[in-house]
């Protein structure tokens, strides 16, 4: 009976430990709790001055909340800020902003765009090595009338302003293309070829809010291919990318 | 004399201290210290997985059962991305089943495959189920672009779509979507744009 209790409250204890629940003291007038994440949702329930509430959890700039009373709701991060944990501390938020853009480490993203006459779509992964230089790798598949092309590329971009929230670079590139011959129009023809690909682009990233940033950019692509002329190739393309 | 120079040396310092003390005050910077919450002090459940399962018409080729998954990030209250993946198999064009046994395509280019990648744009909601019980619910508009593989060719998709989400807890919630995916495809001869209308429903997990 006696190890039952102890166990009990070793159980106690390491729940209560694991479970450590931010609660915060507001410290403006009033506090508006809306009855779901968005602005949009009613306020059904003000938490007065002085009042302590646990933070359950967060959803896009919402933060669940929990009075001593049990009513839950939603407050937004604005009024989460201003509350206190303790007597003259106040909560700083993992909220990204452009300086820590300016420090971030990776960064992925998605594109759209054109591949001289056939639409394409495009991933990518990049890690900053300094302010300046960032290298990427992306992966891209332009689907046309007659082809579908295949690229990936290992590329170096290189940014001339980068504590300008719209900033210009430039890019240099390796990789390969493989194109497959559509085969409902090219009878028997669904063979493939691979070619060696040097790329040149120039772009301009903008820094959108929190941790997402825009990008537009254009490519030469020269494809090395196994007849004697050169292929070249233009892409445009406009997406977004979200870093950490 | 020297006690009225005394009086005025003296008056004077008394009307400066308050002055002083009051500088003090000003000078004194409020000691507001900010902790840094991390991550992992507030659970975030920015991030939602949906399986699903419906109907999709498959332009000329009938219609299938048609089953997916997708993983959407909530960028905002009303803005997010979301990659979806599905497949179905397609069924017969009208004159294959008139011709009683011309196949027109193989069992494997029957298979109608997706993945696509599109930005919603929420408009939230409530549903009031009874009197004194509402859940959280959003209409939203979506629009994206992917790749459909379907008789054994690839096309660019763009994807226009339209759903709705009942939160049935703040992790848990039904999804009821609507999709048209069109694709150009050339299959019965000529080139045409292909409307391929899927209407599916999801459970979906916050995380």
């Amino acid at each position: 009976m006696k190890w039952l209790l102890v166990c009990c409250i070793v159980i106690l204890g390491l729940a209560s430990a694991r479970a450590d629940i931010l609660e915060v003291t507001v410290v403006e007038p009033y506090v508006d709790m809306h009855s779901g994440p968005a602005s949009e949702y009613p306020v059904f329930h003000i938490i007065e001055q002085g009042q302590s509430v646990a933070v359950l959890k967060t959803r896009t700039g919402w933060y669940k909340v929990r009075t001593a009373k049990g009513i839950e709701g939603w407050i937004v991060a604005d009024d989460l800020v201003m509350a206190e944990i303790a007597p003259g501390q106040t909560v700083a938020l993992p909220e990204y902003r452009f300086e820590d853009y300016q420090q971030r480490t990776f960064e992925f993203g998605v594109y759209t765009g054109r591949l001289d006459n056939s639409n394409s779509l495009s991933v990518s992964a990049a890690w900053a090595m300094t302010q300046n230089i960032v290298a990427e790798v992306s992966a891209t598949q332009a689907l046309g009338e007659y082809a579908e092309n295949q690229l990936w590329l290992v590329r170096v971009q290189h940014f001339i302003f980068p504590k300008w929230r719209l900033s210009p670079y430039m890019t240099l590139g390796f990789g390969q293309i493989r194109t497959t011959p559509d085969t409902t129009l090219i009878q028997g023809g669904g063979e493939s070829r691979t070619s060696d690909l040097m790329e040149v682009g120039l772009g301009a990233r903008y820094y959108l809010l929190r941790n997402f940033s825009a990008r537009l950019e254009y490519k030469r692509l020269t494809a090395l291919t196994a007849r004697d002329d050169l292929e070249e190739l233009n892409q445009w393309q406009l997406g977004f990318s979200v870093f950490f | 004399m020297a006690t009225r120079f005394l009086g005025v040396f003296l008056s004077t310092l008394l009307m400066t201290l308050p002055v002083s003390a009051n500088l003090d005050q000003v000078v004194i910077e409020p000691q507001l210290e900010r902790r840094d919450i991390t991550e992992a002090d507030i659970d975030s459940e920015n991030f939602e997985v949906a399986l699903f399962a419906g109907q999709v018409s498959v332009e000329d080729f009938s219609s299938g059962v048609l089953v997916g998954a997708s993983l959407t990030y909530h960028v905002s209250e009303n803005l997010f991305a979301e990659m979806a993946y599905g497949q179905a198999e397609a069924g017969q064009t009208s004159y294959e089943i008139l011709s009683g046994g011309a196949q027109f395509l193989t069992d494997e280019e029957r298979q109608y495959r997706y993945y696509d990648l599109a930005i919603g744009y929420k408009f939230n909601g409530e549903v009031f189920v009874s009197q004194g019980r509402a859940l959280n619910s959003d209409f939203y508009f979506m629009l994206g672009g992917g790749n459909t593989d379907f008789a054994a060719d690839s096309h660019f998709t763009l994807v226009l779509g339209a759903g709705y989400r009942l939160l049935l807890t703040d992790y848990l919630a039904l999804r009821l979507d609507a999709r048209d995916r069109i694709f150009s495809s050339e299959l019965i001869g000529e080139q045409k744009e292909t409307h391929n209308m899927q209407y599916t429903l999801g459970v979906s997990l916050f995380f």
